[in-house]
């Protein structure tokens, strides 16, 4: 190690320890001969010298275009400056995700809509009851909170421009609905994928699902965006001791986990464990709470085996258990090969993801839920990867619910997967398609109560919206009389 | 040029007789309906017709009617009642009512959707569907020929407008005379942004005499401006305005909630387009006294 000042430098004062040391009074007669001239060294203490450059004082910026040439001369203004920017103060740019977060924000309510009279409120039932069709009913505030946890509200769907959220109810929903009710009643497993068209409401009757899973008091576990899984952009790790490996997802499981103890936390507050479990990093005993298990996880490494452990607990055949409802919107992200590579930089199946994998397997009927439940997987047709296996498997079951001829595979084309086809062997298909006039007439009067829709609802303006919104097709009717410059 | 023989004066010397079709018995249209062939029926053949029906693909063509009286006689043999007839006009009547239409008044007999009503409303024609400012603002947020993309922009402003809070206006800047409450904007969006564009409108604006004020100086002379200039003015001051704005987020729905949030600035008195209203009219009074040249006047501008 060098010496800090060599011994040259101790002959002779240094500017720091002068600095230090001298007082701050400075001799009067230095500083009137130092007046005429640029002076060699400077008496004046260190705290008075020049500011450092770029210091926020206004000295310090004056000082920042001030050149000082070699002996001591200073250049101030001599600079010609032509054209270039002018140095124009920037506005601070948002922090990174604050973009993100604008743009996905969800907005529930709007203020300024009229608040609609004698809108009755969702219970249990009302969803169960053919008589309820085509009538339009707000969610509960409990139930409201419970799917903003788990993230079922979407920020294209046009809730922002009501006072309340409310869902319209239509035979698909009954339907919906009264097969998950049969398959508690059965204790079995309810294995459904929603399909339709664009805008057609999959995500909506998803939202219905889970608004009555959570009005059952069922447990719900929700994947708002397949595509976060797959497109790899969610940290992975391969889990030990898996042949073949497998990948487990940590920092999105971590998420979920909270968000299935904060959703459910009514349901899992009264449930205890029946098993110990030793591989968890914390020590839960025989019949601890639940909420305990799922406290376990704080750290992204341990997620996984917190939720493994979860799983375990949620889906034994305990009597006293919960049905469970395991949803996913946008079926095609995890019916393809993932963005992920394995360690041969070989890209990973996404069924190899450990999650998705969990799912694909109650999916496809290789395991089934007890307590009864079910599991349903919504397309989405918008933002859809190709996989022909799972079109093919759509349109084969379709056939076979209807009683028709199932369709082949084409027999010379090579991309089909037969890992998507076992996942979707016996899957029942829900396919869904425009509402009728009566139920767009409903609608369109709970618009026109909102505020929202300025024109006399009659039978004329229903026709004109249905036709507008390609035969009653959801989306397209809002977009022809909500999201329009003629409102 | 046109030929010298020219066929359509001859024509006219011709005498057409619509006596004898008029004189044709009149047969129901759901009658007519039902006796029309099939259009998958490749044979040809008519479906056949109940009795004492006349079919009316068998009537005389036109040029071998006989005399009125044959006809009169094949007519007059009182035809049965069909029940079927009336059931088809009470379920046409029906699907009117379904339609909204009222099937009883005698203007929309006949029609399906009824008669427009004359002169037809602006917001009927394809060109004009738009609300007028609307549509000019749409045109104005243009870029590259993107219509549709505009469109859907001016459509999330309007959006936007409607899920803001009230505005709170600023005294010391006025909004047009007459304007409603502030806290009916929100529910007419449209209204809203007509109001706003209307409020920031410039009164007037300058003409330039080029070199008329001497020394290769332009002469500026204020002028009236049409209404329709004053709005274009307006929301482009807006949109510069909005052009200068950082985003605050990402997405298709940017642009639109930066130029929605100007509005609402707009009308709350913060904007900084009062400033150059402010500044449009100072320099148009200033330049009051060019007026007054001899060679404007000459020009015949005001």
């Amino acid at each position: 190690m060098s010496v800090p000042n060599c011994m040259r430098c101790l002959t002779r004062p240094s500017a720091v320890a002068t600095a230090a040391l001298r007082p701050f009074t400075v001799p009067v007669s230095v500083s009137l001969t130092a007046a005429g001239r640029v002076a060699a060294f400077s008496t004046t203490p260190a705290q008075q010298a020049t500011p450092q450059k770029g210091s926020k004082t206004p000295a310090g910026r004056m000082d920042a275009r001030i050149k000082r040439m070699a002996n001591g001369h200073v250049r101030v203004g001599k600079r010609l400056h032509v054209g270039g920017k002018k140095g124009g103060t920037r506005p601070k740019a948002p922090l990174p995700g604050e973009r993100k977060a604008y743009r996905k924000r969800i907005q529930l309510s709007n203020s300024n809509a009229l608040p609609v009279k004698d809108l009755a409120e969702l219970d249990g039932e009302h969803m169960l009851s053919e008589k309820n069709v085509a009538k339009v009913l707000s969610l509960p505030t409990a139930v409201i909170d419970q799917l903003r946890t788990v993230e079922a509200f979407k920020p294209t769907q046009t809730w922002g421009l009501f006072r309340d959220p409310s869902l319209l109810i239509r035979p698909e929903t009954v339907d919906l609905m009264n097969r998950m009710q049969d398959s508690v009643a059965n204790k079995q497993t309810l294995r459904l994928v929603i399909d339709g068209d664009k805008l057609t409401g999959k995500s909506i009757l998803l939202l219905q699902a889970l608004t009555q899973a959570f009005l059952k008091d069922w447990i719900v576990i929700n994947i708002p965006e397949a595509q976060e899984l797959t497109a790899a952009c969610t940290e992975y790790a391969p889990i030990p001791g898996t042949e073949p490996v497998q990948y487990m997802q940590q920092v999105y499981i971590l998420k979920l986990i909270q968000a299935i103890r904060k959703a459910n936390e009514k349901v899992l507050s009264r449930l205890t464990t029946a098993y110990a479990h030793p591989e968890l990093p914390q020590h839960i005993p025989v019949s601890s709470p639940i909420l305990a298990l799922a406290n376990a996880a704080k750290e992204p490494d341990s997620a996984w085996t917190v939720f493994s452990a979860l799983w375990k607990e949620l889906s034994s055949n305990i009597r006293g258990r919960p049905p469970i409802l395991f949803a996913l919107d946008g079926l095609h992200h995890i019916m393809k090969i993932s963005k992920y590579r394995n360690a041969a930089f070989d890209l990973i199946h996404s069924h190899d993801l450990a999650l998705i994998k969990l799912f694909t397997d109650y999916l496809s009927g290789q395991a089934s839920l007890p307590n009864g439940g079910a599991i349903i997987a919504a397309t989405s047709r918008n933002n859809c990867p190709v996989s022909a296996s799972l079109e093919l498997a759509l349109e084969q079951r379709l056939a076979t619910q209807n009683g028709e001829e199932p369709p082949a595979k084409k027999p010379y084309f090579k991309g089909y997967d037969s890992r998507v086809e076992g996942a979707m062997k016996s899957a029942q298909v829900l396919r869904i398609k425009g509402v009728s006039k009566l139920e767009t007439r409903s609608l369109m009067e709970y618009w026109a109560a909102s505020g929202l829709l300025r024109t006399t609802v009659d039978e004329v303006a229903v026709s004109e919206k249905w036709m507008l919104g390609g035969n009653g097709v959801l989306g397209e009717m809002e977009r022809a009389s909500l999201l329009t410059m003629r409102l | 040029m046109p030929p010298r023989l020219n066929i359509t004066p001859v024509c006219r010397t011709l005498a057409f007789r619509a006596k004898p079709l008029n004189q044709l018995p009149q047969i129901s249209i759901a009658a007519r309906a039902q006796a029309r062939c099939f259009s998958d029926q490749t044979d040809g053949t008519v479906p056949q017709q109940p009795a004492g029906q006349l079919n009316p693909l068998s009537l005389p063509a036109l040029g071998e009617t006989k005399p009125d009286n044959t006809v009169n006689q094949q007519v007059e043999p009182e035809v049965p009642e069909n029940h079927q007839d009336s059931n088809a006009a009470a379920l046409h009547y029906l699907q009117l009512v379904a339609y909204g239409v009222d099937p009883r008044d005698p203007a929309v007999e006949g029609h399906k959707f009824g008669l427009p009503e004359l002169p037809l409303p602006s917001e009927k024609h394809v060109k004009h569907r738009y609300d007028p400012i609307i549509d000019q603002m749409t045109r104005l947020l243009m870029k590259d020929g993107k219509l549709g993309k505009a469109q859907r922009d001016m459509a999330m402003i309007l959006n936007y407008l409607r899920t803001q809070p009230p505005p709170r206006l600023n005294p010391a800047r006025p909004l047009v005379p007459g304007h409603p409450a502030p806290s009916h904007f929100p529910l007419n969006p449209v209204q809203y942004l007509t109001i706003a564009v209307e409020s920031i409108a410039p009164l007037a604006g300058l003409y330039r005499f080029a070199g008329l004020a001497g020394g290769g100086k332009a002469m500026e002379v204020p002028v009236p401006l049409h209404a329709r200039k004053r709005r274009r003015i307006a929301f482009n001051w807006v949109l510069d305005t909005v052009k200068n704005k950082p985003s605050k987020g990402s997405g298709r729905a940017m642009f639109a909630h930066r130029v929605a949030e100007e509005i609402v600035a707009v009308v709350e008195g913060r904007s900084s387009v009062w400033d150059k209203r402010q500044q449009a009219h100072k320099a148009a009074t200033a330049s009051r006294a060019n007026l007054n040249d001899a060679r404007v006047k000459a020009f015949g501008l005001v």
